[in-house]
């Protein structure tokens, strides 16, 4: 029996970087497939080829056994494809309707809108979902008013009003929180149940594990194996997929810097979003800052490193007063920022990874007015890249060639020549494979080794617990509670959370 | 006259009225019209608005076109000589004789949606820097022109000229209904697939691909709804001046861009709208009158209007800037 949906022999090169090296995938109708490996597996370049995104240099697809020439999103779209991209899709300047059928528009003769239709459209997705929007969804408001995870949930929809009968959901659990997941998943299963394909890919083990009938893993391009998920424990797919490199492992790192001096003293700070937040972290201590989602977090680390304007208290390091209204200055302080959307803020994806790497510290190679050293650049980078154990194939590549989590690490190692005494860190783990993860929670670690005090944000409570030494639980803007020791479980996290959230207005 | 608070109340608010520096550009208008009410003698009488919207009209038009074309991410620098090339063709067809007015009209409008097409293709298709491209374009553009009417002459049907400086009603200027006109065809564009295109594609090109919006085909289009507008932009220069130029309407580029800068749409694309840039093209072309009404001599009318200009966009771009949030 031919399968539902059928890809043989999927080759893609990206310069001299090979993405994709004869994987194969298939699956069936009515079933939730995950497809899971590591950076650079070649996971989100067979999805881009089954969605017309990205043309392959040889591949054949079959849909229903009818053999599918995908020439672009537009013949993807006629075979029944939608997908939910881990980079959203969306237009920021059109309203959250006007992005749900984009592509799609209903209309009347002659091509002129039918908004009455559109809004039918789009209702059933938009109601599907109203509880993890928490209330009705803003439909009319600009898609850039709304937060990280109500934008992946609008990304949902989209796809949903597209009515497919494949549903490509590329890391689309990233930054969601658990509610949020949770409707998410009924809707999955609802839609295998109605006969969809649900191609899922997550770094979320758990999530993968609850929702999926079956699993295909890759690595380097090639397909390794397709098991059945529930005969196949977190271990046995994270061997499968890390291969020969061990699974991260839990270890106790607790306690310890509380005798070390105070680096960091935050008291009564205030900002947009951000109200009357006063912690201190010391020397060689990561703080995390949890809560649910879009509670002030991003903005308490954005205004510390002076892209927000304070609008109130007092902000020590080292005990002397810092007041940065700019990045730079922030630097000059001793902090360095790692932001949660690489892509636009923590790289520049075209110009080679080896400007990328020495960027943040130009300033204090040129501060004698001489021409930029091409040899002392290049060492640098090249030393910032080993510390940080990316993978790259020059340094003269553009650094969007390199896969998420590469690109990751080379946001953390473009600070590390500077010496930063405070690293600020807003989710730097979002949408990264296990094997990147256990790497960047080392440099974290190492970058408070060396006595730098750290702050990282993050959407994943388990991260949190992982990583932390103390985390800060975040409401609206506010501090509510703080964990540490043995205190600090995921359970106990989600629960500091969410009983703020039964007081709060 | 069109306020793009008018706009902004509309269900299409979101789409305009968000990144729309309402308040800038409404200050720019009531600033340069009290200021011509003051400078300019009988400003408010039939005959001062009739010369007013007359020089105003063709400007605006251009501005549309401008702005359909840098909504979808692109520039078109040869828009004002696709004015002038299909404004000499109309006068070279035409030859003062009404009854050859609609064949003149259709060859001028052809000639711009042709100039257009040539545009687009350049950017969409052989896929060129739009800033080169149409620079490039430009001079092909002005120097078939030059061709076609080596000096200025041709004679346009007095039918024409004085039909466009009638008063209706006794209070409403031609050209002023051919403004409103314009503006009804803009909102046609915003009510059609296209118009919601344009905006994506030059807001998210990635995004728009992926969500199977026909990107280049949106592109190529929106070079050619710039090049009819300018053929439009033409006719309204010929109406007002009655006879043909072959500079006639070179210099419009530059002005057209400031005019939508001044109204707020964003140069990069996918944010903005023809609302606040006809409103620009108003305050631009009331600044370029004042500077003349208050007696500033010839020499320095280039050096004044143009740092009154450049005060106008730094007000716009300050006032946009406080209004918009400041993201981490």
């Amino acid at each position: 029996m031919t399968p539902f949906l059928e890809m043989r022999g999927v080759h893609k090169r990206y310069g001299g970087v090979v993405a994709a090296d004869g994987a194969d995938f298939s699956a069936e109708r009515g079933e939730v497939h995950a497809l899971l490996g590591p950076n650079g597996s070649g996971k989100s370049t067979l999805l881009k080829v089954l969605t017309g995104v990205v043309a392959p240099d040889a591949a054949r697809v079959a849909i229903d056994g009818r053999p599918l020439s995908v020439r672009g999103p537009r013949d993807a779209l006629r075979a029944g494809v939608a997908a939910v991209y881990q980079e959203l899709s969306l237009v920021d300047e059109l309203s959250v309707l006007d992005n749900l059928v984009l592509g799609v528009e209903p209309a009347r003769r002659l091509g002129f809108l039918d908004r009455g239709r559109a809004r039918a459209a789009a209702r059933p997705a938009l109601d599907r979902f109203a509880e993890a929007f928490g209330g009705r969804p803003p439909a009319e408001a600009p898609v850039r008013d709304l937060a990280p995870g109500e934008r992946q949930l609008v990304e949902i929809c989209k796809a949903l009003v597209r009515e497919p009968s494949i549903l490509v959901l590329d890391e689309a659990t990233a930054s969601l929180r658990s509610g949020q997941v949770e409707v998410l998943l009924s809707v999955v299963r609802e839609l295998a149940d109605r006969g969809v394909l649900v191609v899922f890919t997550s770094h979320r083990l758990a999530e993968v594990q609850r929702i999926s009938q079956r699993a295909t893993i890759m690595r380097g391009g090639r397909t390794v194996a397709t098991v059945p998920i529930p005969q196949t424990d977190e271990g046995e797919l994270v061997r499968l997929m890390v291969g020969e490199l061990a699974a991260p492992k839990r270890e106790d790192r607790r306690g310890g810097p509380a005798e070390r001096q105070v680096r960091l003293k935050v008291s009564n700070l205030a900002a947009d979003r951000v109200h009357d937040v006063s912690f201190s972290v010391r020397a060689g201590e990561v703080l995390g800052v949890g809560g649910l989602q879009g509670q002030g977090q991003s903005e308490l680390l954005a205004t510390l490193f002076g892209v927000l304007r304070r609008r109130n208290g007092t902000v020590r390091v080292d005990g002397a007063d810092v007041h940065a209204s700019s990045p730079a200055q922030a630097v000059a302080a001793g902090f360095a920022y790692v932001p949660g959307n690489r892509a636009t803020e923590g790289l520049l994806l075209r110009r080679p990874l080896v400007e990328n790497l020495a960027l943040p510290s130009l300033g204090r190679r040129s501060r004698l007015r001489l021409p930029l050293s091409r040899a002392r650049e290049l060492a640098s980078a090249r030393e910032a890249a080993v510390r940080v154990n990316a993978r790259y194939g020059s340094l003269d590549e553009p650094a969007g060639s390199l896969s998420g989590g590469n690109q990751q690490k080379a946001v953390v190692g473009k600070w590390l020549p500077g010496r930063p005494r405070i690293v600020l860190m807003d989710d730097p783990l979002k949408g990264i494979d296990v094997g990147a993860k256990a790497e960047l929670f080392d440099l974290v670690r190492g970058l408070a080794a060396d006595g730098a005090a750290v702050v990282l944000s993050s959407s994943d409570d388990r991260e949190l617990t992982e990583v932390c030494d103390r985390v800060l639980v975040m409401f609206e803007g506010r501090v509510t509670g703080e964990l540490s020791g043995p205190e600090l479980t995921e359970d106990a996290l989600l629960a500091s959370a969410l009983q703020v959230h039964g007081n709060g207005p | 006259m069109t306020r793009p608070s008018a706009l902004s109340a509309g269900p299409l608010r979101p789409l305009l009225g968000a990144r729309m520096p309402t308040v800038a550009t409404a200050v720019l208008l009531v600033a340069t019209v009290a200021a011509s009410a003051v400078l300019q003698d009988g400003f408010f009488t039939p005959y001062g608005l009739t010369s007013n919207f007359a020089a105003v009209l063709p400007v605006a038009i251009v501005t549309v076109g401008q702005v359909i074309v840098v909504l979808g991410g692109g520039i078109d620098l040869s828009i004002g000589t696709i004015v002038t090339l299909s404004s000499v063709v109309t006068v070279q067809l035409v030859a003062g004789q009404p009854d050859r007015l609609p064949l003149a009209l259709g060859a001028g409008l052809l000639v711009g949606v042709g100039c257009g097409l040539v545009n687009g293709l350049a950017v969409a298709v052989v896929r060129l820097q739009p800033i080169v491209a149409t620079f490039a374009s430009s001079f092909v553009f002005a120097g078939l022109a030059l061709l076609i009417l080596p000096t200025p002459g041709g004679e346009v049907p007095s039918l024409v000229t004085l039909g466009y400086r009638q008063v209706i009603a006794r209070a409403i200027p031609v050209p002023a209904v051919l403004l409103l006109l314009l503006w009804l065809a803009w909102r046609a564009v915003l009510a059609h697939r296209f118009g919601r295109h344009v905006y994506a594609v030059g807001g998210n090109e990635g995004a728009a691909y992926a969500s199977a919006v026909p990107v280049t085909a949106v592109r190529l289009l929106s070079y050619v709804a710039g090049g009819t507008f300018a053929a439009l932009a033409g006719f309204a220069l010929l109406a007002n001046s009655g006879s043909g130029d072959p500079f006639l309407g070179n210099s419009l580029t530059l002005t057209s861009i400031a005019a939508l800068v001044i109204g707020g749409t964003r140069l990069s694309g996918g944010a903005g709208g023809a609302g606040g840039a006809i409103v620009g093209a108003v305050v631009l072309v009331l600044i370029q009158s004042l500077v003349f009404f208050a007696r500033v001599p010839t020499t320095a009318r280039e050096l004044v209007t143009g740092a009154i200009i450049i005060v106008a966009i730094a007000l716009a771009g300050l006032l946009t800037a406080r209004g918009r949030g400041a993201g981490p």
